[in-house]
């Protein structure tokens, strides 16, 4: 293969993302914030890798997750991985805020969008700090929104009406998490790059817990389709 | 003495292993008048007596405000004060830019420091000539910490610096034990005492050479006022450390 040094010395800029990861839903609850993200990594149209574990631990409060280009995503939180380990070098013991790391993402966002060059990921951060929960959202534009609850990719056009009848901010740990279970049953049957393999994590007072990926409960029996409804009009 | 021998610069060392460069350096700190930090749980107050280097001529200011939750107070030469606080000042609003809270405290003291101590291995260059008293409020706690021409730095309960300052010291080294549980009002009037000690016998108190600065939990940095100076100063009068232990 021919290596040509004046085009890689060229600064490519990214246009359009090749490896991406699916929705995520994140909504908070009484002591804490919980997200749930599905294990795919789509090459386009292909389910390339469905083996993907995508919450990041960033620091012993702090969860990052995002939709979107998946090698920015491993970027990203090798960058804020940085920041959590800048008080081992300054021998402080000063250890960044999730409301620190949801501003940095912010701040590193907007300048990638205006050099034309983006991070091309709606990001998630989530976090527990002082007794206080802590959820953002930080798009590819750098625009930063903290929130109850939020959604990224389809699921901001599926999911808002189940999350809106079924979930207050004030639910249950497990009232939220089904609520996101129903959210991805939802996106699995609707959204063409969704998968059925999803994986919750969540942050509370005691820090953060990530759990197992699991198989959202599908169901294919529908009379319908067992007894194929429209078979007399084919046969006509 | 054959001190001249190895003084010249910063890059040669004495055969006692001194380098007196940064020995000269701080005295240039020992020279500036007199400022004195001192920190209870939730405040921390700065001190200092203000030189008018002639009739005509206005009082040196000597604190400065670095951000809503951190001040310094200087001993030494002015404009290198200055250098150091545009150094302190921009990295505040730096890292307010990119986290949208407040700088570490103990995190720029060590900033400073480094660049402190990068002026003494240099051939070319000469150790900044003045030490600050550093007030700041963070997550950890309540701080004060001294800097040094040397790249050094402390944290204090209470400290002087500048010329005098060990009576100050000594005052402090008697009452510190009452600081902690000071309230506002004791803490201002605990550190003018201490300055009182390191005044000359022919000057005295005003609220014009004398400046304080506080700074608190729930309270961003604040220069008080001239009547304010004022109050403390005739309050002064009538301050007896002895009452704050039989209160407690």
């Amino acid at each position: 293969m021919i290596f040509n040094s004046e085009l890689s010395a060229q600064q490519q800029h990214t246009t359009s993302p090749v490896v991406t990861g699916g929705s995520v839903i994140a909504l908070a609850y009484k002591g804490g914030v919980v997200i749930g993200t599905d294990t795919l990594c789509s090459y386009g149209s292909m389910a390339a890798f469905k083996n993907v574990e995508k919450i990041a631990q960033v620091s012993k409060n702090t969860i990052y997750v995002s939709s979107g280009e998946y090698s920015d995503f491993q970027q990203v939180v090798k960058e804020l991985a940085k920041i959590d380990r800048s008080a081992l070098q300054y021998d402080d013991g000063v250890h960044p805020s999730p409301r620190d790391y949801g501003n940095f993402l912010a701040r590193l966002s907007y300048k990638k969008r205006c050099k034309i060059n983006p991070l091309y990921l709606q990001n998630v951060i989530a976090g527990f700090h002082n007794g206080e929960r802590y959820l953002a959202l930080v798009d590819i534009y750098g625009t930063y929104l903290e929130s109850n609850f939020v959604t990224t990719g389809f699921a901001s056009y599926f999911c808002k009406a189940i999350i809106s009848n079924y979930w207050n901010e004030n639910c249950t740990l497990d009232q939220a998490k089904q609520v996101i279970r129903e959210c991805f049953k939802v996106l699995f049957c609707r959204d063409c790059r969704a998968h059925d393999v999803i994986q919750l994590g969540y942050v509370d007072e005691q820090g953060v817990h990530v759990e197992q990926p699991e198989r959202v409960e599908t169901k294919w029996d529908f009379n319908g389709f067992k007894t194929r409804a429209n078979e007399k009009l084919h046969t006509q | 003495m054959l001190k001249h021998l190895y003084d010249t610069d910063c890059v040669t060392w004495s055969p006692q292993g001194k380098l007196f460069q940064v020995e000269y350096a701080m005295e240039a700190v020992k020279q500036g008048s007199i400022c004195l930090g001192l920190k209870s749980s939730d405040y921390v107050v700065l001190c200092s007596l203000k030189r008018q280097p002639s009739e005509l001529a206005g009082y040196q200011e000597k604190q400065f405000k670095i951000d809503d939750h951190m001040a310094i107070a200087i001993a030494g030469l002015t404009a290198d004060a200055r250098v150091l606080c545009k150094y302190m000042r921009t990295e505040c609003l730096e890292y307010k830019y990119t986290y949208e809270s407040h700088h570490p405290v103990g995190r720029l003291v060590f900033k400073v420091a480094e660049k402190s101590q990068h002026k003494t291995q240099s051939g070319a260059k000469r150790p900044y000539g003045v030490g600050l008293l550093v007030a700041g409020i963070d997550p950890n706690g309540v701080h004060l910490f001294e800097t040094c021409p040397s790249g050094n730095y402390y944290e204090y309960k209470c400290q002087a610096i500048g010329s005098r300052s060990q009576a100050a010291r000594t005052y402090f080294e008697s009452w510190f034990h009452l600081f902690e549980k000071s309230t506002l009002e004791q803490l201002v009037l605990h550190g003018l005492s201490a300055i009182k000690k390191a005044i000359m016998e022919d000057e005295e108190l005003n609220e014009k050479n004398v400046e304080v600065g506080i700074l608190g939990k729930n309270q961003k940095f604040l220069h008080l006022n001239a009547q304010e100076l004022k109050d403390y100063i005739t309050k002064l009068e009538a301050f007896n450390p002895n009452s704050q232990i039989q209160q407690e």
